[in-house]
């Protein structure tokens, strides 16, 4: 009887199992060269243009750095090196996703803070709000409320 | 409550004025010199395919002091440059350490070859395959100019169209190795 109950229990976690798994293993990127340089120019910003990746532009920069990047990775360069090979030649404008070092912690940081101060904000008024006293009504509400409930009888009589 | 008040409006003020020092640490306007140049970074080596059929090599230019201008057909400014150029190379081409690569960039051989004679261009001239060349310089446009010292460090160089007052004095300061002055500035 125990064990009867317990077989929803196992298949739920069946079901939670089996969904992290795909879920890992969908997750975790194609490591084929032509992904890796597909991935990579997309984590470029084209160095010529204004909001483009080297993976979407045209321009003649981009073209060549789509051409070098496999050449790079022939090579045997980490994903690493290549970056680090394109910011010496263009800056970290080149990136774009913001580094995690000097002004890019703050692109990084600034989330997670106002994220934190709007959980601890919320927190602290609900806090404040559950402890707040109920008001209660006094003498003079009850009787504002019972003239006001006589009127609207005597004009619910008058109109029948 | 009128603290409590002041302390919010003072922790606001505070991430604004940080949101400002970032915007305004971040908004740089654009630079005239080549990155290559600002570092003092070495001459990168390049190999293009000469207009006139014969390979261009960089290391045929060892212990030359030289200019390597970015340029194509269709570039405005880089019309407006070519009379300069031309000026600038007749005055120092018989000098035996002196060289000018010309480097194609965003243009086809044919169109090149055609914008080439008919402005009379008589340095060598050289497609870049792939962008090698052009990436490696970390060009960001054209025209681009580099002026190289004999010991293949970038010691001058422009973003845009250079003058042949501005190309004699780099030239000047790259062969006595003297640190880059423009007379713009």
């Amino acid at each position: 009887m125990k064990s009867r109950k317990l077989v929803p229990w196992f298949a739920l976690g069946l079901v939670v199992v089996v969904g992290v798994v795909v879920l890992i293993v969908r997750s975790r990127p194609d490591p084929s060269p032509t992904a890796r340089a597909e991935r990579l120019e997309h984590q470029f910003a084209c160095p010529v243009c204004e909001g483009q990746s080297v993976f979407d532009s045209n321009s003649p920069q981009s073209a060549a750095m789509r051409a070098d990047i496999p050449r790079r990775i022939a090579a045997g360069q980490s994903d690493a090196e290549i970056r680090a090979a394109y910011v010496a030649l263009y800056s970290e404008k080149v990136l774009e996703t913001p580094s995690n070092s000097g002004l890019g912690i703050v692109a990084w940081g600034l989330p997670a803070v106002a994220l934190i101060l709007g959980v601890v904000s919320i927190t602290v008024a609900v806090r404040r709000w559950s402890h707040a006293p109920r008001l209660a009504a006094t003498e003079e509400d009850e009787d504002v409320v019972r003239r006001a409930r006589a009127l609207g009888d005597g004009t619910e009589a008058a109109r029948e | 409550m009128k603290h409590r008040a002041r302390w919010i409006a003072a922790v606001v003020g505070v991430v604004c004025v940080l949101f400002g020092v970032v915007l305004a640490v971040q908004h740089r306007s654009e630079p005239s010199v080549p990155r290559l140049v600002l570092e003092h970074g070495h001459a990168p080596p390049f190999v293009l395919d000469g207009l006139n059929g014969k390979p261009i090599n960089s290391a045929q230019l060892k212990n030359k002091t030289y200019v390597v201008n970015f340029f194509n057909s269709w570039c405005l400014p880089c019309q407006q440059e070519a009379p300069a150029l031309k000026a600038f190379y007749a005055e120092h081409k018989s000098d035996a350490n002196f060289a000018m690569v010309g480097i194609i960039i965003d243009d086809d051989a044919a169109t090149m070859r055609d914008y080439v004679k008919g402005e009379d261009i008589t340095w060598p001239v050289g497609v870049d395959p792939n962008g090698g060349a052009s990436l490696s310089f970390g060009t960001t446009g054209q025209p681009e100019t580099y002026v190289f010292a004999p010991d293949g460090v970038a010691v001058c160089g422009n973003l845009g169209p250079s003058t042949q007052a501005e190309l004699d004095v780099w030239l000047a300061a790259a062969q006595a190795g003297e640190e880059c002055t423009s007379p713009k500035s």
